[in-house]
């Protein structure tokens, strides 16, 4: 009987996320149709001839009705084939081999200094709340949020790399090293590691520590805020209170015992603010010419390349999903209420 | 006294940490920063846009090479030298030794297979050729190689051989390929295309070593080159799309390079040390075009006025600065046959009594499109300004590329200032058929590669000076007709009125020496040294 209930569990949800992805690729067929942008054009440029645009129209399979051009496409998929990007010639999982380990480097890192700022920023502010402590993290944390992370990254790039030559400008390394390290995972890191060029592995990282702090720091904004009224609640608590009696020290109060009570939620808030970095800092990208996710789904985007940006967008949603299935996980794992 | 040690001490050490230490490109490669975006492949008969053409100038041969500073003229390449029959329809060409990259050799049998495969793949390159009667059809006449040094090419219909072998110089419609090495990648009856996205089977100084998308392209030496081998090991082509990003890493000695900097950094970096800028005449004009389909368009004066309420000079010192220079003809600069320019000026009282004269003494409501990058937005709202002095209400559209010149393709549109026109080929007649030349006006027609043909204009006078200027052998005779067309263009008014001709502005380290921007976007990088 138990067997028989979680087997139709696993079945209702796996049924919702074959029907949310669907709801997704249609959704995103359809804006795609919908946006004033011409692969055939950005396939053969501006000069060419009329029956140049209509061979390649006929070509990419333009000239069947949308329908039909969807269900070719979903059936392409069933199989596997998530096509040829337009933009790079290139099977698509191919072209997403390469640009997603950038990004995953990337957020990584951000995501590692973003929770560790963010959860410090908020873990005091909700001790020190209404004191100076507090005020000043709400400027700092309200700052990540709200400058543009566009001009954040030039003004950085001013200071650190220009002004005084702390880290490496745009790029995954110094342009002289490119081409030195196989490609064997495509992170950049491990392959340097694993070629032990370790001239190579410091320039990366010297390329990567200053967009990944700007985008740790603008994650952080979020992150701080959580914390703090996650913490703010258990710290109004009368168990908080019976610790202090007890004669535990402050110190153990909230990292013994508030702390471990919203680490739960904090995984949850980690994880979406880590979904959101992978799907894609496309500004960030920009300014440090980094060739990531973003980059690779915003260009294609613009030139109306669908095999690409329908697989990207497919990605996204198995990410969001997976991480929202993780953090369901941990839940159980680390509250016993829900077991 | 010790504490103030210690602070002398601390404040040195953090002056030494905040001076950056400039380290040089290395001597042997080369690195030049520019916008990949529009770099969807790098098979020669495929790729479009200056970007590639940039790149593949360094990577593929052809029988012969544009100039880069004398226009008109072309030099010897993989052709040594070359003869025009006595009735002006064959070109035959003399090919010199020469290795491809894979170590074939390059035989007239690769040069014939070359022209065919662009036209029997018909895509964005061949339109060079379909020109000037080209087919797929009739290739096989038009192409022949009687022995493995010579290649003779005859014309499909009356041009100026000249104009043929100035064709045949442009990287893309020109470019020779290793035939036996491409077939070997072929796929699906592909011509070996899906393959050349990605690499490269030329015969110039550089081999395509690695292309991805968005991020790098990088070039390194042909060991087989039939030249003299260039001094740089490698050039590294990085995708920084961002201005200002390109302009740090220049300052910073990262780049030797940079190609895709917007106006401001250009003019901020102008006096700096180090750095040196290059503006170089390039390819098309900016215009402001009007649409016949509008029946206000169609009254001349109307267009006329338009010409009095474009401030040439405001716009050419305020907005254009390396981007464009002022010019009012629709033929590029140093091309063959161009007259000086009409001298026309921003004169709204002119503009008003035209435009009265054309039954709109009050002038109209237009909507003017335009892109809503740099420097179409400033231009559209400058241009606002001044047609509105005349009376000339313009609501500005903005948008993206598909949107505005997708606008123009429909024939749907009102006002547009843009850019474009030809000139990669270094005639006139380029320009003449990307801006004037309109055979068929018919909405079914689709012309759309045709200025003329968005713009709703026909003249057949224009036309048939435009036929006879390409077919034209005789020098002086075709300079009259070119001065014929510029006469009757005065006269007639078409509906694109250029206002300023693009120019390539390059900013580099002022240790490279042999670096030439070519106008026609084939810059030759082979010849590039450092001197340090």
């Amino acid at each position: 009987m138990l067997i028989r209930s979680r087997t139709s569990s696993f079945a209702r949800q796996v049924g919702t996320i074959a029907v949310t992805l669907l709801g997704l690729l249609i959704l995103t067929f359809v804006i795609g149709r919908m946006m004033p942008a011409d692969p055939v054009r950005a396939i053969v440029g501006e000069e060419a001839t009329q029956d140049t645009y209509m061979q390649v129209y006929n070509q990419l399979g333009l000239d069947k009705p949308l329908p039909v051009q969807f269900v070719m496409y979903l059936g392409d998929v069933l199989t596997g084939d998530f096509g040829t990007s337009i933009r790079t010639g290139q099977p698509v999982i191919n072209d997403i081999l390469t640009v997603m380990p950038a990004t995953l480097e990337l957020a990584t890192l951000a995501i590692l200094i973003g929770s560790v700022l963010g959860i410090t920023m908020g873990v005091i502010a909700a001790v020190k709340k209404d004191r100076w402590p507090d005020h000043l993290i709400r400027v700092i944390s309200l700052m990540g949020h709200s400058m543009p992370i566009f001009w954040t990254g030039m003004i950085a790039l001013l200071i650190f790399y220009a002004a005084l030559g702390w880290v490496g400008g745009g790029g995954r390394m110094d342009d002289y090293f490119i081409g030195l390290v196989p490609s064997v995972t495509n992170f950049i890191l491990i392959d340097a590691a694993l070629a032990g060029e370790w001239e190579v592995f410091w320039s990366a990282l010297n390329h990567m520590i200053l967009p990944a702090s700007l985008l740790g720091y603008s994650s952080s904004a979020y992150i701080t805020r959580m914390t703090r009224s996650f913490m703010l609640d258990q710290i109004n608590q009368e168990y908080i209170t019976t610790a202090r009696v007890k004669g535990l020290s402050v110190r153990q109060t909230i990292w013994r015992h508030a702390f471990l009570n919203i680490r739960v939620q904090l995984v949850t808030i980690v994880a979406l603010a880590y979904g959101a970095l992978l799907e894609g800092a496309v500004l960030i990208e920009t300014v440090f010419s980094w060739p990531g996710f973003g980059q690779y789904l915003t260009s294609n985007l613009m030139i109306g390349d669908m095999n690409a940006v329908m697989t990207c967008v497919l990605l996204v949603g198995v990410i969001f999903i997976a991480l929202n299935l993780l953090s369901d996980v941990l839940y159980r794992v680390f509250d016993p209420r829900t077991r | 006294m010790k504490i103030q040690a210690q602070l002398r001490l601390t404040a040195a050490a953090l002056a030494v940490a905040a001076t950056p230490a400039f380290a040089d490109t290395p001597d042997d490669q080369l690195i030049v920063g520019f916008s990949m975006t529009n770099i969807l492949t790098l098979d020669p008969a495929a790729i479009t846009g200056k970007e590639t053409v940039q790149v593949l100038a360094n990577v593929y041969d052809g029988l012969v090479q544009l100039d880069p500073v004398k226009r008109s003229e072309v030099q010897p390449d993989l052709a040594e030298s070359w003869d025009v029959a006595a009735d002006g329809m064959s070109i035959t060409f003399h090919l010199r030794e020469a290795e491809f990259a894979s170590g074939n050799p390059v035989r007239a049998e690769d040069v014939v297979w070359s022209f065919k495969r662009l036209l029997t793949l018909n895509l964005a390159q061949a339109s060079f050729l379909k020109t000037y009667g080209f087919t797929a059809d009739g290739m096989d006449t038009a192409f022949t190689a009687p022995d493995d040094r010579t290649v003779v090419v005859t014309l499909p219909q009356k041009v100026n051989p000249q104009l043929i072998i100035s064709t045949l110089g442009i990287v893309g419609p020109g470019s020779i390929l290793d035939r036996e090495e491409v077939m070997k990648h072929e796929q699906n009856g592909d011509k070996g295309a899906a393959w050349l996205s990605q690499n490269s089977a030329g015969s110039a100084p550089y081999v395509l070593q690695q292309w991805q998308s968005n991020n790098l392209v990088l070039l390194a030496r042909n060991d087989n080159f039939w030249g003299e081998a260039p001094e740089m090991r490698r050039i590294i082509w990085r995708h920084i799309p961002e201005s200002q990003s390109q302009r740090l890493q220049l300052e910073r000695h990262d780049l030797d390079i940079a190609f895709q900097l917007a106006a401001a950094d250009l003019g901020a970096m102008q006096n700096e040390d180090g750095i040196a800028i290059q503006t170089t005449p390039s390819a098309g004009f900016y215009y402001l075009a009007m649409s016949m389909k509008d029946e206000r368009f169609q009254n001349t004066k109307v267009r006329e006025a338009m010409r009095y309420l474009i401030d040439y000079k405001g716009l050419n010192d305020a907005i254009l600065p390396f981007y464009g220079k002022e010019h009012q003809r629709p033929i590029s600069g140093g091309f063959f046959g161009l007259l000086d320019d009409p001298g026309y000026t921003f004169d709204p009282e002119k503009a008003k009594a035209l435009l009265a004269e054309g039954g709109f003494p009050d002038g109209m409501d237009i909507t003017l499109r335009a892109l809503s990058d740099d420097p179409f937005l400033n231009l559209a709202t400058a241009l606002q300004g001044s047609l509105a002095k005349g009376g000339i209400r313009a609501q500005v559209v903005t948008g993206s590329g598909d949107q505005i010149y997708g606008a123009m393709r429909e024939r749907n549109f009102e006002m547009i200032v843009g850019r474009g026109g030809g000139g990669q080929l270094p005639d006139p007649d380029s320009n003449m058929r990307a801006l004037i030349y309109n055979p068929d006006n018919s909405d079914e027609a689709r012309l759309t590669n045709f200025q003329g043909w968005r713009t709703s204009f026909m003249d057949d006078q224009l036309n048939s000076l435009i036929d006879a200027g390409a077919s034209e052998v005789d020098t002086e005779a075709r300079r009259q007709i070119y001065a014929d067309i510029q006469n009757r263009i005065d006269e007639v008014v078409p509906p694109l009125l250029p206002f300023s001709e693009v120019v390539t502005s390059a900013a580099f380290r002022d240790d490279l020496e042999g670096f030439v921007v070519n106008p026609s976007w084939s810059t030759d990088l082979s010849t590039v040294k450092k001197s340090r």
